[in-house]
């Protein structure tokens, strides 16, 4: 598809990344490049776009055959079009919201989303590190009401688009903050590098596409301190840049979780509780891991607290 | 040429570029070999909750071994990143020495294997644990 944000933007992506690696070397900005991990991002991303490009007829089939049933005639040019795409970019942008709480609130979505969140590095690279089960993983469902109230296929595919070339910027740490009125608005490099983020504090935030609103509307919405600077990649960190172990690690793991399970509640819990789940509750969740920060945070106040005192006589 | 092959031919350059620069500019984030406080504030970031109990560096300074309890926790280099497992001590104990090298398993795909520089100053297991082995 010509018209396609994303084919669109590679040359972009090419001279961005090109020019971040160039001017941090030069000293002009500070990003770090490590050359095995911007080679599994870069390369993550060109597979995908081919094994992405298997599902996506069909799966853009799909999605004409729901419009059929429409309940609305909406156009997509003139003055109503532009009302449409008004509409469509809150909407869509709502969707993607909800596919990104759900692909990393429960495993089997976190499965085919997690390799995106592999690199130790948060750089305009890691934007590329793209999903290659996004097909299997049936999230592409999710966009199915939107055809349904009338919008046509072809526009929500360009808004998808737009969305993912939206995103790719964002991910940098060049850029520290924006002005209070886009920071309050829009996702940032800042909103971001918090969702990219392995300190428990910040885990499972800041899912938006391009509005953050829907983080401060739903309550996932954490602010990056500059007290507590991010640290990327996964809560457990991959042991090498073996390209297969970033895409299908976790599916693997849930196939191992699923070969033992002992009953239907164990295989729902493997298969749709949070990444981390287990039946007797011995490994960490997001939910544990934040509950055991706070703990920690709580015994320090106290100390500091119970210290005090002496140390003012 | 279709655009599809345009594109592709794009995209392999691109790809291929991106890597040579990454190459070239030499910035990844500095990774100094270990010594007991880096390997200690590394060890308190991935595992908040457990005391060390005894500490172990490899011989490159690329990994530590801590003794947590009955726990093993081990760190080790990747890139310009690190890794965190657990196993436990004793197994940790009994896992073999190969050229050089201290192989650590895991039983997890994601970081199947860690493999720890052993010199004879700090040969693994290390000394002092010689009895808890025996046992
Ligand atoms: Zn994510
Ligand atoms: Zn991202």
């Amino acid at each position: 598809m010509k018209l396609d944000p994303v084919t669109l933007a590679i040359p972009f992506f090419i001279i961005s990344i090109l020019l971040e690696i160039l001017l941090s070397r030069l000293g002009v900005t500070k990003a770090n490049y490590e050359v095995r991990d911007t080679a599994t991002s870069l390369m993550m991303g060109f597979f995908s776009s081919i094994i992405g490009a298997i599902p996506a007829a069909a799966i853009f089939g799909v999605s004409v055959w729901v419009y059929k049933y429409r309940l609305l005639d909406i156009p997509m040019v003139g003055l109503l079009g532009v009302g449409a795409w008004a509409a469509l970019f809150l909407l869509e942008d709502l969707t993607y919201y909800w596919f990104h709480r759900l692909s990393h609130e429960r495993r089997f979505w976190w499965a085919a989303h997690v390799n995106h969140h592999t690199s130790q590095h948060y750089n305009l690279s890691t934007a590329l590190r793209q999903t290659w089960t996004g097909g299997v993983s049936g999230t592409w469902l999710l966009w199915l009401p939107l055809s349904f109230i009338g919008f046509p296929p072809a526009m929500v595919a360009i808004q998808k688009g737009i969305s993912l070339v939206y995103q790719y910027w964002i991910h940098t740490e060049v850029i520290r903050r924006l002005p209070g009125p886009i920071e309050a608005v829009f996702n940032t490099p800042s909103h971001h590098r918090v969702h990219h983020a392995r300190n428990p504090r910040y885990l499972d935030a800041n899912y938006a596409g391009i509005l953050i609103i829907w983080d401060r509307l739903f309550g996932t919405f954490i602010p990056e301190d500059d007290a507590e600077p991010c640290r990327y990649g996964t809560v457990k960190n991959l042991g090498d840049f073996n390209l297969l172990r970033v895409a299908f690690h976790e599916w693997i793991g849930i196939g191992q979780d699923l070969a033992r399970s002992r009953s239907p509640r164990e295989v729902l819990g493997y298969l749709f509780g949070p990444p981390g789940w287990s039946p007797d509750g011995s490994r960490d969740t997001s939910h544990t891991l934040k509950a055991k920060w706070q703990a920690r945070q709580a015994a320090q106040a106290q100390a500091s607290a119970e210290s005090a005192p002496m140390a003012a006589e | 040429m279709t655009w599809a092959q345009i594109i592709q031919i794009v995209s392999v350059a691109g790809v291929v570029a991106m890597i040579a620069a990454a190459w070239w500019a030499k910035i990844p984030r500095p990774t100094p070999e270990l010594d007991p406080a880096r390997a200690r504030d590394l060890l308190a970031v991935e595992f908040p909750d457990n005391p060390i109990n005894d500490l172990w560096i490899a011989s490159d300074g690329a990994g530590a071994v801590a003794r947590s309890g009955t726990e093993a926790l081990v760190v080790y280099r990747a890139g310009d990143g690190y890794v965190a497992r657990s196993l436990s001590w004793a197994d940790a104990l009994i896992a073999p020495v190969q050229s050089g090298h201290v192989r650590f398993r895991f039983g997890d795909f994601a970081a199947p294997r860690a493999s720890l520089a052993v010199s004879g100053i700090n040969p693994w297991p290390p000394q002092g644990h010689q009895a808890g082995l025996a046992a």
